[in-house]
């Protein structure tokens, strides 16, 4: 393919359909350039992702070695010396009851929250590659939440989930089941947050997965037609194999944002802006204690080594669903 | 292809260079939250003061302001040259206090601690005698009722009665105990954390000795206040409502309670959420004499280049003449003995409560006894720590000693 | 955004399409969309309702669910209380700015972690994924820090500059390109003498685009969104939208019709951008993509 305007059309077009058995095969040229062209082909990528290295090393990298610093300090936000004093915000962390709670809590959101969300994203990727009448309002209707402003958010959850008088519980009521205290009871607050969460993210990631489908080639799937399998043979076999790169995006951001989860919690809270998450703590996440030893007790030392052990848990984690997520695509490989 | 985002990077950074006052005048900046009073007064200060301009940093919520202005403070920069900080963080400041300048050091001579009510002045005082605020408002207590169940109850409703049956704690929940009798329906005040904090800062030793030691669990008034609470609580006094919830709000305009105690700022909250047909009034007196709930100081971080001027500003601001008439532009009641006593002050009534709100407050204010000391997690102990576990107690979550192992433990390591 | 409204290739147009699982959308999947979009779009309807009413609203255990007649004195309100329409250019300047920047940059590090070969590629791709997990919440204080060494605290291009890269961003365009872009597809180009940086511009990008157009939208809506940082570092006389919608909220009790007003006043430009503008530009942007 020589370099010019009339070739680049072409491999625009190929680019986004993805079909490499239209792409001509030309001979290479090898000449003078061949030096030039091997340097390009050494040095460009380096060239590519120094722009996010080095303004990550401009904004990004301070505010982690100063965290990781102070961590080891007795450090309030307002005193004026800070103490060095090692690991002992890192010991007094491992002791400290409310932490353990917070991270109970936070794994316990995050396990009732990612699952179904994904489900759902991939439920609604797939209806949404349907051939629908009024699509486009379908799919800008998956990002509606995600542009709802928070404030109106929390007031709305708080009412639905009002134990008195809210919606659920008047639903609840009609198949007789007994009002269920959603903000008291620890665990009824999860399944309240995390249906927070997944209402507010399932369809951002929908979209994504939606994306992410419409991308493979369908020659793959006339391919398994011939070959005579059916429709969710074709999904098995074909869509989830080639999603896999997307659903490792998918599930590792999950996995980390519902870690980290930090506004549904506080929106959730009876009293706004309280970081309490509840009267006893029972639906504090890890990040809203972090939060809240720095902002609101002006501890940013024992913050800053919330923040680090906070840190070490998502890199299991996120290690655990990434060899996961692997696994179970790669029994799945496209033949 | 580089050229364009890198081009526009730099054409910002350079525009971001400049700002600082022209021809050698003094640019004041004043940091303040919610509504303070001061727009008009700033411009008139410009104008008397040739050489001067001001500039007004507004913040709406408080959280905000302070979240903002304690991270200017350990960033080393950024803050105003007068800062407001308000009651709840005002322990928080006073631990930084080699941050504040000291305004008895380089305020204005004329400016006396006589200007304000005792407690106030007191109150913006570190403990090795500096003084960090001037005090602009106060939010001293009273105690808000509805006349119309008092009265279904059998209980007496006009305000010189029911100020003599709140004159003590006792008798506050002697008559809570009555009402609920009476009334199946409503409790007897909305949440037990609110009544608890008023008791609270009556006493003269709080949740820290004056050497910023917690002592919670030696100071047996604490555990007395509590038991007190708990038991109205048990007794069906309180409506479980947490303060400021949207529960709460939407309470008012119910018959969920009977009384409420409430500051000057309150009342107009109450009206706008209650509606017509409640019949809220404000009682003569409360329960020991006074209590204070709110209020702000101006002060001048030492990284003011211009202190003097600043405190000038804000000795300005906080004198009574200012105070009084930020009062009758925005509604915060002032702190100077000399507006409280003024005209315009004392004119003040409320149609809705029925009453002459400025003469009740001004006598609340003076009825507040010496200033508490605070401890430099004072106010966490309280929103984070008291609070939640009496509502745990009204939630039926954990039992009353349960929540005071947790009132203990939660003070300590918040201290510790 | 191009998923949004992406133009079908033709031939998916003509009877079944392999690649569905649905072959013809049912009165299932349009109750399931349907049901869908009302739970989503009610938050928005409901800010309206309060916006539209007065204070005593939100006091009513089962408020109204038709509008009131107070919409434009609370929007009044809204201008009068907190600097608005600076507040929206300012947002719409840095939401822009960071977009284009996150895009492009993620877009071309994506691109060389998904398809090039070089040494510390897999190294430098786990500092990426790193640099993710760390909560931000703290990095306000050093970063406030930084930006007041580079005097740029209170200006905008201290809320722009640390966004204008991010590994969310790197990571997407990556695991997209790995599948969405044939490795053959660059071989074939680079066996042509394309140079490298040539086939970034006419082979990856014009495939990108359906993923970048979702980056773009995400990153303006997290800048759009974005509160704690803005708050720490801008002045409230110059402020980014979400900043002057704090502004609304003064007072020991919110007033939610106020503060709502201001929020649905804020929606509505967005909404405008997704709705007409989105599928304007979307479907521009497509139109090289679905030619093959």
């Amino acid at each position: 393919m020589t370099v010019g305007t009339s070739g680049s059309t072409d491999s625009e077009g190929r680019g986004a359909d993805g079909d490499p058995a239209a792409s001509p095969g030309g001979g290479g040229r090898q000449s003078l350039r061949d030096r030039l062209n091997r340097w390009d082909v050494r040095y460009s990528p380096y060239l590519y992702i120094a722009p996010f290295f080095v303004i990550f090393a401009i904004v990004g990298l301070f505010p982690l070695l100063y965290t990781s610093y102070v961590s080891l300090f007795d450090w309030s936000l307002v005193a004026d010396d800070p103490v060095f004093i090692g690991l002992d915000n890192y010991v007094a962390l491992m002791g400290d009851a409310r932490f353990w709670q917070a991270m109970v809590n936070t794994i316990s959101i995050f396990i009732l929250s990612t699952a179904p969300q994904l489900a759902m994203a991939l439920l609604f990727a797939v209806l949404l590659d349907a051939h629908l009448r009024a699509r486009t309002l379908f799919r800008v209707g998956l990002l509606l939440p995600y542009v709802a402003s928070l404030v109106a958010l929390g007031i709305i959850f708080g009412n639905l989930f009002n134990s008195e008088y809210g919606l659920i519980n008047g639903l609840l009521g009609l198949v007789g089941i007994d009002p269920i205290n959603w903000h008291s009871d620890r665990f009824a607050s999860h399944v309240a947050i995390a249906s927070m969460v997944n209402w507010r993210w399932a369809g951002y990631n929908a979209l994504i997965i939606l994306a992410a489908m419409q991308a493979i080639p369908r020659d793959l799937y006339e391919a398994a037609t011939v070959d005579g399998a059916g429709r969710w043979r074709r999904f098995v076999s074909v869509t989830l194999p080639m999603l896999r790169p997307t659903m490792i995006f998918v599930v590792i951001t999950a996995t980390v944002g519902g870690l980290q989860i930090f506004t549904e919690p506080k929106l959730f809270a009876v009293v706004p802006g309280s970081n309490n998450g509840g009267s006893t703590g029972q639906f504090q996440t890890v990040t809203l204690f972090m939060y809240q030893q720095g902002f609101e007790n002006f501890d940013l030392g024992y913050a800053s080594a919330t923040a680090w052990v906070l840190f070490l848990v998502i890199v299991i984690f996120a290690l655990i669903n990434f060899w996961l997520t692997r696994r179970i695509s790669s029994t799945e490989g496209p033949r | 292809m580089l050229a364009l985002p890198i081009g526009l990077t730099a054409a910002l950074t350079l525009s971001a260079c400049g700002g600082g006052g022209e021809d050698g005048d003094i640019e004041l900046v004043v940091a303040t939250f919610n509504e303070m009073g001061y727009e008009e007064l700033l411009e008139e200060y410009e104008e008397a003061n040739p050489g001067i301009t001001v500039t007004h940093r507004k913040t709406g919520a408080a959280e905000s302001h302070h979240q903002s202005l304690f991270t200017r403070i350990n960033a080393g920069s950024g803050l105003a040259d007068v800062e407001a900080v308000e009651e709840g963080y005002m322990a928080q400041a006073m631990e930084a206090s080699g941050r504040f300048n000291d305004l008895a050091e380089i305020g204005p001579d004329d400016v006396s601690p006589d200007r304000w009510l005792d407690w106030k002045y007191e109150a913006g005082v570190t403990p090795d005698g500096k003084l960090i605020g001037y005090g602009t408002d106060i939010g001293p207590l009273a105690m808000c009722y509805r006349a119309d169940l008092l009265e279904d109850a059998g209980l007496p409703s006009d305000p010189a009665e029911v100020g003599e049956l709140f004159a003590t704690w006792d008798s506050y929940f002697a008559a809570g105990d009555e009402f609920v009798a009476a009334n199946q329906d409503s409790a007897w005040f909305d949440t037990g954390a609110q009544v608890f904090n008023a008791m609270h800062n009556q006493l003269e030793t709080g949740y820290y000795d004056t050497d910023s030691n917690v002592v919670i669990e030696s100071n047996t008034a604490i555990k007395d206040n509590w038991d007190q609470v708990v038991a109205a609580v048990e007794g069906g006094q309180s409506a479980g409502l947490e303060a400021f919830s949207p529960a709460w709000d939407t309470s008012f305009g119910d018959d969920a309670f009977a009384t409420k105690t409430c500051p000057p700022w309150m009342l107009g909250q109450i009206e706008g959420l209650a509606g017509e047909d409640k019949v809220w009034r404000v009682a003569e007196g409360f329960p020991e004499g006074g209590g204070n709930w709110g209020g702000t100081w101006l002060t001048v971080p030492t990284q003011s280049d211009h202190p003097e001027e600043a405190a000038a500003l804000a000795a300005w601001l906080t004198a009574p003449e200012q105070q009084t008439r930020a009062f009758v532009a925005s509604g915060p009641f002032p702190s100077q003995v000399e507006a409280l006593e003024s005209d315009e002050l004392l004119a003040l009534t409320n149609e809705y409560f029925d009453v002459e709100t400025g003469a009740l407050y001004a006598e609340q204010a003076a009825a507040v006894g010496p200033a508490q000391f605070k401890g430099p997690r004072d106010g966490q102990i309280q929103t984070n720590v008291l609070t939640p576990a009496l509502t745990s107690v009204e939630e039926g979550t954990a039992s009353p000693d349960e929540a005071w192992d947790a009132v203990v433990s939660g003070a300590e390591n918040l201290a510790g | 955004m191009s998923v949004l409204s992406a133009p079908k290739p033709a031939r998916r147009r003509r009877g079944q399409d392999p690649g569905s699982i649905i072959g013809k959308p049912g009165f299932l999947t349009y109750g399931l969309l349907i049901a869908f979009i009302l739970g989503s779009a009610f938050p928005l309807y409901w800010s309206f309702l309060v916006a539209s009413r007065d204070s005593s609203f939100t006091a009513e255990q089962l408020p109204p669910m038709w509008p009131g007649g107070n919409f434009f004195a609370n929007a009044a309100r809204v201008f009068d209380t907190a600097p608005f329409w600076l507040a929206l250019g300012n947002s719409f300047l840095v939401g822009a700015i960071v977009t284009v920047s996150v895009v492009f940059f993620g877009t071309l590090a994506g691109y060389a972690f998904a398809k090039l070969q070089f040494r510390g590629n897999n190294a430098l791709f786990a500092f990426v994924i790193a640099t993710l997990l760390v909560p931000t919440q703290l990095g306000v204080i050093p970063m406030f820090m930084a930006m007041a060494e580079l005097e740029m605290a209170g200006e905008l291009v201290a809320v722009i500059l640390p966004n204008l890269v991010t590994a969310l961003g790197v990571f997407w365009m990556r695991q997209y390109l790995i599948a969405a872009v044939p490795t053959e597809l660059l071989e074939a180009a680079r066996v042509d003498g394309c140079s490298m940086i040539r086939t970034f511009w006419h082979v990856v990008l014009p495939a990108a685009r359906p993923a970048a157009a979702i980056l773009a939208l995400f990153t303006f809506m997290t800048s759009w969104n974005d509160f704690l940082w803005p708050l720490v570092v801008l002045d409230p006389s110059n402020p980014t939208i979400q900043l002057a919608l704090e502004q609304l909220q003064s007072g020991y009790s919110v007033d939610y019709s106020l503060v709502l007003a201001g929020t649905t006043l804020a929606t509505l430009p967005i909404l405008f951008i997704f709705i007409v503008l989105g599928k304007q530009i979307v479907s521009g942007i497509m139109q090289g993509a679905v030619k093959g």
